[in-house]
């Protein structure tokens, strides 16, 4: 309990600092400070595969992409008044609201199982279980993942190199393969073309 | 061992806190990082109840949700460098027409 209690200071603090800090480069590193203590309690829950993945894929290749766009735009600071003042206070009371209706809710689950039955069904949530369900019941939803990622990678490539058409170098050898003086000077130097 | 009911109660902070920094930061950066973190409030509480069920179904689609979660980011942050190349900024409140 007392580790518990420490990793969910910890984690709100984080979570906190994600979304009050101005500069985007301290909010994305705030995240990746609590995706790194969420870890620790996906450990606490007995899913260490789990575990193991928020650290590579969030907090390794999904934060290291954030920052990377984060520092290509340098975007400035927001300058200006904000146009609507009123909203940060609602959102603020109506999170609060909502975090205290959301956890009531919570308290009101009652536990299905034995916890320490169901925690040793889980087999620690080590690779080779999760793997097991993977790949029998979940065989379908983790082949469309993977068709779906490729779109993901496709889709992202279109969408940054849309103005690669109106690269120069690139009109200039089309025009030069479509222009016909040239294709019948090609022909024309063609020895095997002549003797025809 | 602690009880499930206090997992899902730091989801549901965590989910508000992603939930209240959507709402006020005007930086599309910054509020697709809130939405990042909603979404791990959600796995947050999966896995908790995968724990409650002692079922590893739920932990399978926390894996799913990370894949999609991964996808989902590629093509958010090129459509915000793809916005940012015609206007540069990412204060959602300057980017406020669809037209390109």
């Amino acid at each position: 309990m007392v580790l518990f209690v420490i990793l969910s200071i910890l984690t709100i603090a984080l979570a906190i600092g994600t979304i009050s800090f101005k500069s985007g480069i301290y909010s994305a590193l705030s995240l990746v400070g609590t995706l790194l203590t969420m870890a620790m309690i996906y450990v606490t829950l007995s899913a260490q595969f789990l575990a193991i993945v928020q650290v590579m894929v969030y907090a390794g290749a999904i934060m290291v992409l954030f920052l990377f766009v984060i520092m290509l735009l340098n975007e400035s600071q927001m300058s200006g008044a904000d146009p609507l003042p009123w909203v940060q206070p609602v959102a603020i009371a109506g999170g609060m609201v909502m975090a205290a209706a959301l956890a009531f809710t919570a308290f009101q689950f009652k536990a299905p199982k034995n916890l320490e039955t169901a925690t040793a069904a889980l087999q620690g949530g080590t690779p080779g279980a999760i793997g097991e369900t993977l790949f029998t019941r979940f065989l379908l939803p983790f082949e469309a993942v993977s068709i779906l990622l490729l779109i993901a990678v496709v889709g992202a490539v279109s969408l940054v190199h849309r103005q690669a058409a109106h690269n120069e170098a690139l009109e200039t050898t089309s025009e030069l393969a479509t222009d016909g003086a040239y294709a019948d000077e090609i022909s024309s130097s063609n020895p095997a073309k002549v003797v025809a | 061992m602690v009880e499930t009911q206090y997992y899902i109660a730091l989801a549901a902070i965590l989910f508000s806190i992603g939930a209240v920094g959507f709402l006020t930061r005007r930086s599309a950066i910054q509020m697709f990082l809130c939405v990042e973190l909603m979404l791990n409030a959600a796995n947050l509480a999966l896995v908790a109840f995968s724990r409650a069920w002692g079922d590893l179904i739920a932990q399978s689609a926390v894996f799913i949700i990370l894949t999609l979660a991964a996808a989902e980011v590629a093509i958010g942050l090129g459509i915000i460098v793809a916005i940012f190349k015609k206007r540069p900024t990412t204060n959602v409140d300057v980017l406020s027409s669809l037209k390109g």
